[in-house]
């Protein structure tokens, strides 16, 4: 038995590593346990994959790796931030200063825009519609990767003790990240939206497809599982849709970048988007924390400073109002004060006669034929619509205008050298 | 060929190092495989704790020592992932005894001997990870193999500059 564990050791030692692990792999494809999840207006529980022991493990893991990710990063940071704010700092001061007042202006117009989105939460209470706002985000730092290219995870500064909980939404101001995974107290795990475990409701912005959105080999995320569509084109932006409980609705996600037929369902087509948020290089994220209104102090100063504003500015445009519609009264205006008032003629029906739209009258032309207004041929008793000029006569001159009364006034009228020629009715024209 | 074969009692012997290095270099093997992405995005083609595993693994000559070492830091590489726990372990485990094994055999100071192995096992690697996902998880996985040839060649240039480093912290008699 000595001669056969001496002989062997190698291969035994092997084997129980190997089937130690694959005992453990065994126990974690188990039923996934399910947890309370207490992510302030989102689901109400999220399905946790891992045991006690697995996770016990990762944090094992992320506890030896993260505060040595943590130093590196906050020494390129310390670096970088010694030279943009020791050493480069032309212009600062202008741009300082722009910056404030854009901040000011800022904030005034955030102010605005949340009295709007407060209606707008009170007309949807009315009609029991809901819809999730953000109202309250954590900024936070990338400090590590997974290092797996099977596993599209990254890790950020911030912990439970900043108030992070699994499954709360990442976003950059570009577009959603992913998601919170594991939390432990000063870091946490967000699986980005171009893992292929991972998933999200979307809907496309022009067709209003929806999809789950899932990463594929290539690291790009993809819409699934969609019956093919000749809509879909290339540049359509795609939308959070709302319906996953963890990203709020009309987020930004990205663009279609191309369509892919499901290599095992022929009539369905994989989108492949390209991301807005640019994955491979995320430096600073926010966490979506909560999305219940809770107003700061800030915000409240703002929103009623707002108000105030918009009374004073309600006010100023009533005042400017008023002295228009003064001013407008005392102009003079285009008729005639001297003039005789007119009375209104009235019809038999009593109602004031509306005068029918007078008729201008045809210049003479120059050398008259039987075809201008007002010839010879014209007969006077002719009942037949003058309007045109545009008419082709008939023989007997029927079309002839009826308003060209003048007819011997061209020739009583001899043209002189220096007078200018008077301009021939546009008969040819028609013709 | 004779290169290639140990003949001296030297090229047999077990390298021994002090244990600041045993504890270092896996943990900065570690530390800098789950950072360096951040600055290389897609295109950091290594994989550093396979690389620490067999460096150990050959200059150590003991399949036991191997298998421990790669156990280890397969699971730290799994727990950094949102994975099963064992997948890299199972990898990193099999090529830390196989560079062991391999390493009694062959003498472990050549560069062309220390290249050609970095770039099989982390082919070998990729390999285990890709049955255990699909055959031992029963989990839809796909992957691109160039990607893999790419971080196999990444890892056996990558050795080229690592291995002859942690030579010189070798404790010499």
């Amino acid at each position: 038995m000595e001669f056969f564990l001496s002989r062997y050791r190698n291969l035994i030692v092997l084997s129980a590593a190997l089937l130690l692990q694959v005992i453990g792999l065994a126990v974690q494809v188990r039923r996934p346990v399910t947890v309370a999840a207490d992510v302030a207006g989102g689901p109400a529980v999220h399905v946790s994959r891992d045991g006690r022991g697995v996770l016990l493990i990762r944090l094992w893991a992320a506890s030896l790796v993260t505060p040595f990710e943590r130093v590196i990063h906050g020494s390129g940071e310390g670096l970088n931030g010694l030279w943009n704010d020791y050493i480069d700092l032309r212009h600062t001061k202008d741009q300082n200063k722009e910056l404030q007042q854009t901040i000011d202006r800022l904030r005034l117009e955030q102010a605005e825009l949340r009295e709007d989105a407060l209606q707008g939460q009170r007309l949807q209470a009315m009609l029991k519609f809901r819809e999730s706002y953000i109202y309250q985000t954590e900024p936070a730092q990338v400090i590590g990767t997974s290092g797996s290219s099977q596993s599209r995870l990254i890790y950020l500064d911030r912990g439970a003790e900043d108030g992070l909980k699994p499954d709360m939404a990442v976003i950059t101001g570009d577009g959603i990240v992913g998601k919170v995974r594991d939390v432990f107290a000063h870091t946490a795990q967000v699986l980005m939206i171009n893992d292929q475990t991972s998933g999200a409701g979307v809907v496309l912005e022009t067709t209003r497809i929806r999809g789950i959105l899932r990463g594929n080999a290539a690291g790009q995320p993809q819409v699934i599982n969609i019956l093919a569509d000749q809509r879909i084109q290339k540049g359509e932006h795609v939308l959070t849709a709302g319906g996953d409980q963890i990203f709020p609705r009309g987020l930004p996600v990205g663009v279609v970048d191309n369509v892919q037929r499901d290599p095992e369902r022929g009539s369905f087509i994989n989108v492949v988007i390209k991301p807005a948020a640019d994955l491979q290089h995320l430096d600073e994220v926010l966490v979506i924390t909560s999305l219940d209104a809770h107003l700061s102090a800030q915000q409240q100063a703002d929103l009623a400073t707002s108000e105030e504003l918009k009374g004073a500015e309600a006010a100023a445009e009533a005042e400017r109002k008023k002295a228009a519609l003064e001013m407008e009264e005392r102009l003079p205006g285009l008729k005639d004060p001297n003039a005789p008032a007119t009375a209104p003629v009235l019809g038999p029906d009593g109602k004031p006669v509306v005068a029918p739209p007078v008729a201008p009258k045809p210049i003479p032309a120059k050398h008259p034929d039987r075809f201008s207004p007002g010839s010879a041929v014209d007969s006077p008793g002719n009942g037949a619509d003058s309007g045109g000029a545009n008419e082709a006569p008939d023989a007997s001159g029927e079309s002839a205008p009826k308003a060209a009364a003048p007819k011997a006034q061209p020739k009583a009228q001899p043209a002189k050298p220096n007078a200018p020629a008077p301009k021939t009715p546009q008969l040819g024209r028609a013709q | 060929m004779e290169t290639l074969i140990p003949d001296y009692r030297r090229d047999l012997e077990i390298r021994r190092y002090p244990l600041y290095v045993y504890v270092l270099a896996p943990l900065a093997a570690v530390v800098l495989q789950a950072w360096l992405p951040r600055l290389l995005g897609r295109f950091a083609y290594m994989d550093l704790p396979l690389l620490v595993t067999v460096y150990f693994a050959l200059n150590r000559r003991s399949p036991i020592h191997g298998t421990l070492l790669g156990a280890v830091l397969g699971l730290a590489q799994d727990g950094l992932t949102q994975g099963a726990i064992g997948i890299h372990g199972i990898a990193n485990t099999v090529c830390g005894f196989l560079a062991a094994s391999v390493g009694i055999r062959i003498v472990v100071e050549n560069n062309l001997i220390r290249m050609v192995m970095n770039f099989a096992l982390t082919l070998l690697s990729s390999a285990i990870v890709m049955f255990v996902i699909r055959v031992l998880l029963g989990l839809a996985w796909h992957s691109s193999w160039l990607d893999e040839l790419l971080r196999a060649a990444g890892n056996g240039l990558i050795g080229l500059v690592l291995f002859p480093a942690l030579d010189r912290t070798q404790i010499r008699d």
